[in-house]
């Protein structure tokens, strides 16, 4: 019975882990379709996450944080795109800007604003409320820790067939992906690349926004510096791991969240180190990686 | 050659004045006296010998990354990965200093650098290997072995090498005669800002004198044109991934022997990727290096003072430094969207090249 | 009245080439019509500027009777002109369907109405006789469907005049059959079609007419039931002689400086044809043939730059086979490259860093690994005396350089030591009269002191002036060597168009 209950929990904490993390990979997978692969998501979700925090404080509501959570995501993300595509400023470095811009001046308003330092836990603000679904919830055992979740928790299953239903079957999201693989062919049947271009990373930003606002308000309520933790980077091993294919970066996220809630778990009865689960996830991106590579060399005749 | 130099150089300054700038007026915005702050920061950095050798302190980990960024940028290899190999090498040449405890310390240092350097080039090799025979791109792995690097290290000092009592993660202290020595009373600055100057010298002679040099020049400039000249590609890349993980092992080295004493999990913050920073103020070439090496650390070391004397955050140095990369990174192109605006005719920013 | 009238188009490019001059022609409706001239010739840029990808300097466009601006390709589209270009516009991992309509999906809110735009893509199918799966990947269609996904994508745009940048470079011989048989059917359907190539027996079998360009101007339009291809040849290749260059005569000896034995390049489309051929020393070989038919394989296999590569390449009776480019290099093989912008230089590396790419690894300009710099600058200031380099000194970028003296630093460090076998691959593409002479003169200087020179070029004039034999590449194979007495353009320009009378090829 007691191995039944953590096998549970487990299942349940998967749930709530990977939440950030398939917000952020379907937002790399829309950077990726788009051919300008975003690595500050790490930043996006931690500007959210602060956002989140204080504006909800403010206004004394944790759902309009959200919403401006969503707004600093995206205002970010043009920021982003301004300077990748109009400047052509390399992409790497431009990402690596976007997670030092957000975690230096999270940092810096916490201590201007709040006048402290490391976490800001507002008493006044609430987390999200958990969202029971009628019916399902009530199923037993399962019920009450599959369906019984954090609204944001729903939201970030939904985002998975709805980013794939965007780009596979919506014109935009067609129109993105051919900019991805061949801009010149998507130029000359006259698509507005360049908007093209700021929506999918824009609407990459907002994801990310909502994953930031997932990790501030989903559980508890509060922002500490620097509390993505590589939960961006795990999102983008996701996205390689997949290929770029919703479904299967999904899968992935879930698969890592499990790394990250076997991690808490097994720390306490068994011996293998946490290191080793956090791990995982890329060293399997770099594994998967060289094997695409090889198998394609080998089929050159290499 | 010369006036080019002084051109890019005095187009960083404006865009370095810029940042500054724009850094102000956030001081200002968050009712704070950037004027004074700017004082504080100029005087702590270099005002008295003292700062001026925390400043160069500051530096010394940030000239071994930049040069490690720059050798690999050079041969058109994009190695996000210094900070990995720093991690790697840090815990090597503690791990030196802490079990070689009888081997004087002429011996030790050394040899401890040696493990260090040792180690960080073969965790560069490894994204090398991967690049020079599978083709898989160097961005994506060297970015996801950074975190394997850190989660690594990380275990060993919370497993095999746990010091019990000690509440973070960190390894034994090394032995008193591997801890580097200093420059100066009363500052940690120490002989490892001297190795540091002594690898810029000599990645300076590599680019620059040397056939391996000459092949990572032509590399980073033309591939395809490496190749018809029967110029051994794939060795030139497995080499400067090599050398790149080195140089950045001997940041890691230095940091552990000569600031920490010890190996200390997640010590880095990122000193890997200031790395690409250093490089792209530095406008790629290894005097560049230096002279951002030496302004970056001057605001991080003036930071914390100024942090104690204005209530202005440290942090505000990261989102000046971030600003500064969006300005380098624009201002590369100011040209053209000079063009642009003036040509008003898209099709010359769609034909314009990006710059890598 | 002609359906598509061209008037008086002249297009000069930025650096003085004459690309376009005074160019006349006409279509009518319902007609195939031929393009025709060699590499350089002017068609291509004639076409970019129907499609609207370029503007003419003067002249005139009428369409259907009225006069035409087509300042971009959308234009071009609104006004029914579609092209397909040699170089496929596809996105791969869109299907069929989708790549057809893209950018002008049949909308149902925010989504396409892939039912309708399904069905109107098949109707088009059914009705032009253009059959291909809806519903396949881009990714996973042979070049040959690619192409009619390319033509479709133009039909659905309602495009009324086609324009076929040699569609047929790309394809199978029986690919090209059912292309004809599509394009015979868009006529039927009420479409126009031009169709560009230099494949002489395509322009009899499929166009009713064929207009001849040659150096940028219209040399004539034809009726091809009325013309033999001969006299096409002729017209294509021109009948004036350029005064010989000073040539003297054979210095031919009997040794074999390079000796090819069944090389097979590895050229995916040009599997199971092998080349033979050998240069003697104090010879020019020259390789004719239209562009795609094997000489970039045949380049880069003799250099080392296919792995997979099979045969012998014998030079000075050293078999190469395995060797690195670097070794084959150091035993006396030259290069000149195609495009030397990308093979032949660094252009933001310095001249004399240029110079030394070739020498940098040894002594002297290499002692232990360290790069001798005032040697290699003063090694590169004597070879731009030499080579009459012009620039300001040694120390600026090549990418400040014209073209002809860009090519000079590429002549001067392949010569700087006399090679055993030069391979110049196009080299006097793109330079002025001055450089072109200067080149040839080389070239000739070669000959004479026993080198074997490999000369490939897309400019019969050039191959007529200096070869002493000229060889014929078609489809990945020699389809005869010709001696230089027996070198004429009408049999060189059949030959290159696949036609090779009565004798046997060698």
């Amino acid at each position: 019975m007691e191995t039944g209950e953590l096998i549970l929990n487990i299942v349940a904490s998967t749930l709530r882990l990977s939440t950030p993390l398939l917000l952020a990979a379907m937002a790399g997978l829309l950077s990726l379709q788009v051919g300008q692969v975003n690595i500050g998501l790490e930043g996006l979700m931690l500007a959210g996450a602060f956002t989140t925090v204080v504006v909800g404080f403010w206004l004394g509501s944790t759902w309009l944080g959200v919403l401006a959570a969503i707004i600093v995501g995206m205002l970010l993300a043009a920021l982003f795109t301004l300077v990748v595509t109009r400047f052509k400023a390399n992409l790497i470095v431009s990402g690596l800007a976007i997670n030092l811009l957000a975690s230096g001046s999270t940092a810096y308003l916490l201590k201007v604003l709040f006048d402290t330092s490391g976490t800001l836990s507002p008493a006044s603000l609430e987390s999200l409320p958990t969202v029971n679904i009628p019916v399902l919830s009530d199923i037993p055992v399962i019920g009450s820790l599959v369906f019984s979740q954090s609204p944001l928790v729903y939201v970030s299953w939904l985002m998975v067939p709805l980013t794939a239903l965007f780009l596979y079957r919506s014109i935009p999201g067609t129109h993105i992906r051919a900019i991805g693989q061949n801009e010149e062919a998507a130029r000359s049947v006259g698509i507005p690349v360049r908007r093209r271009q700021y929506l999918a990373l824009m609407l990459g930003g907002g994801l990310c926004g909502l994953a930031g606002a997932h990790l501030a308000v989903g559980d508890l309520a509060l922002f500490r510096e620097d509390m993505t933790a590589g939960r961006g980077f795990i999102a983008l091993a996701a996205v390689y791991f997949a290929a770029g294919r919703p479904r299967w970066a999904a899968l992935a996220c879930l698969l890592f969240g499990m790394f990250e809630a076997l991690q808490f778990r097994l720390q306490l009865i068994s011996s293998t180190p946490p290191q080793f689960f956090q791990m995982l996830p890329y060293v399997m991106v770099v594994v998967v990686l060289a094997i695409i590579s090889a198998r394609k060399e080998w089929r050159k005749g290499w | 050659m010369k006036t080019s130099f002084v051109a890019s150089f005095s187009r960083t300054l404006v865009t370095v004045l810029l940042a500054l700038l724009v850094g102000g007026l956030i001081m200002q915005l968050s009712g704070k006296d950037a004027m004074g702050a700017y004082q504080v920061l100029w005087n702590s950095a270099v005002g008295s010998p003292r700062a001026l050798a925390n400043t160069l302190l500051a530096a010394t980990p940030l000239i071994f990354t930049g040069l490690a960024t720059l050798i690999a940028f050079k041969a058109g290899i994009f190695n996000v990965g210094v900070e990995g190999s720093l991690y790697v090498g840090a815990f090597a040449a503690a791990w030196v200093g802490f079990t070689f405890v009888d081997m004087p310390g002429i011996l030790l240092i050394p040899l401890a650098f040696f493990a260090g350097g040792l180690v960080g080039g073969l965790w560069g090799l490894i994204p090398g290997y991967l690049k020079a025979r599978l083709r898989v791109d160097e961005i994506v792995t060297t970015i996801m072995l950074n975190y394997v690097a850190i989660l690594f290290t990380n275990y060993l000092v919370t497993g095999p090498f746990f010091v019990p009592g000690m509440a973070n993660a960190m390894s034994a202290e090394v032995a008193p005669q591997a801890q580097l020595p200093r420059l100066m009373e009363r500052s940690q600055l120490n002989i490892s800002f001297l190795l540091a100057l002594v690898v810029l010298a000599l990645v300076a002679f590599l680019l620059r004198r040397t056939a391996l040099g000459y092949e990572i020049q032509t590399l980073g400039t033309n591939a395809t044109f490496a190749r018809w000249m029967g110029m051994p590609v794939a060795r030139t890349i497995l080499l400067v991934m090599f050398l790149s993980g080195l140089i950045g092992g001997l940041a890691g080295a230095g940091q552990a022997l000569g600031v920490h004493y010890r190996f200390v999990g997640g010590f880095s913050q990122g000193l890997g990727f200031d790395g690409i920073v250093i490089t792209l103020l530095g406008r790629n070439t290894p005097g560049g290096v230096l002279l951002a090496s030496l302004f970056l650390g001057a605001l991080r070391s003036g930071a914390s003072t100024m942090e104690m004397f204005t209530q202005i955050p440290r942090d505000l140095i990261d989102i000046v430094t971030a600003l500064l990369i969006f300005f380098v990174a624009v201002e590369v192109t100011v040209p053209k969207v000079w063009k642009y605006w003036r040509g008003g005719s898209k099709t010359q920013m769609a034909a314009s090249g990006s710059e890598r | 009245m002609p359906y598509l009238e061209v008037r008086a188009i002249r297009k000069t490019y930025p650096g003085g080439v004459l690309a376009n001059d005074d160019i006349h022609f006409n279509v009518e409706a319902g007609e195939i019509h031929g393009l025709v001239g060699e590499n350089g010739a002017g068609k291509s840029t004639l076409m970019k500027i129907l499609y609207g990808m370029e503007q003419p300097d003067s002249g005139e466009i009428w369409l259907g009777g009225q006069r035409a601006h087509i300042a971009h390709p959308q234009a071009a589209i609104q006004l029914g002109i579609g092209m397909v270009h040699q170089h496929f516009q596809l996105v791969p991992t869109l299907t069929v369907a989708e790549n057809i309509a893209l950018g002008r999906e049949t909308r149902r809110g925010l989504f396409a109405d892939r039912g309708v735009m399904r069905e109107r893509v098949r109707a088009l199918s059914d009705q032009f006789g253009l059959h291909v799966n809806p519903d396949a990947l881009a990714s996973d269609l042979s070049v040959g469907l690619q192409q009619r996904v390319e033509i479709l994508k133009m039909l659905y745009r309602n495009a009324r005049l086609l324009i076929l940048d040699e569609p047929s470079a790309v394809l199978t011989p029986q690919e090209v059959v059912s292309l004809f048989e599509v394009l015979r059917r868009l006529v039927a359907e009420g479409c126009t079609a031009i169709f560009i190539t230099h494949k002489l027996d395509e322009i009899m079998t499929l166009c009713d007419r064929a207009t001849v360009l040659r150096r940028g101007q219209v040399v004539g339009t034809v009726e091809t039931a009325r013309v033999t291809p001969a006299e096409i040849a002729r017209l294509m290749v021109g009948h004036e002689l350029e005064p010989p260059l000073a040539r003297k005569a054979s210095a031919a000896e009997s040794r074999d400086r390079l000796i090819v034995r069944d090389l097979q390049t590895g050229d995916a489309r040009l599997q199971n044809t092998t080349v033979n051929f050998s240069v003697k020393s104090g010879e020019i070989l020259g390789i004719a043939g239209v562009e795609g038919n094997g000489q970039t394989g045949l380049v880069e296999a003799l250099i080392g730059l296919r792995p997979d590569a099979k045969g012998d390449i014998l030079l000075d009776g050293t078999n190469l086979h395995g060797l690195s480019t670097r070794d084959r290099r150091k035993r006396g093989l030259a290069l000149i490259p195609e495009d030397r912008n990308r093979e032949g230089l660094s252009r933001p590396m310095r001249i004399w860093e240029n110079l030394a790419s070739g020498e940098y690894d040894r002594s002297p300009l290499n002692t232990g690994g360290v790069l001798r710099l005032e040697r290699m600058r003063t090694a590169a200031r004597a070879l731009m005396e030499r080579f009459d380099i012009r620039a300001p000194n040694e120390g600026v970028a090549v990418s400040t350089l014209s073209g002809g003296n860009a090519q000079k630093v590429v002549i001067a460090r392949e010569l700087a030591t006399p090679p055993a076998v030069l391979i110049a691959s196009q080299p006097t593409r793109g330079l002025d009269i001055g450089a072109t002479g200067f080149v040839h003169e080389q070239l000739l200087n070669l000959r004479e002191q026993g080198c074997g020179v490999l000369l490939i070029s897309a400019d019969l004039d050039e191959l007529l002036a200096l070869s002493d034999r000229i060889a014929v590449l078609f489809e990945g194979r020699i389809l005869r060597i010709f001696p230089r007495e027996e070198a004429t353009r009408e049999q060189i320009g059949l030959a290159m168009a696949g036609k090779v009378e009565s004798e046997q090829a060698r």
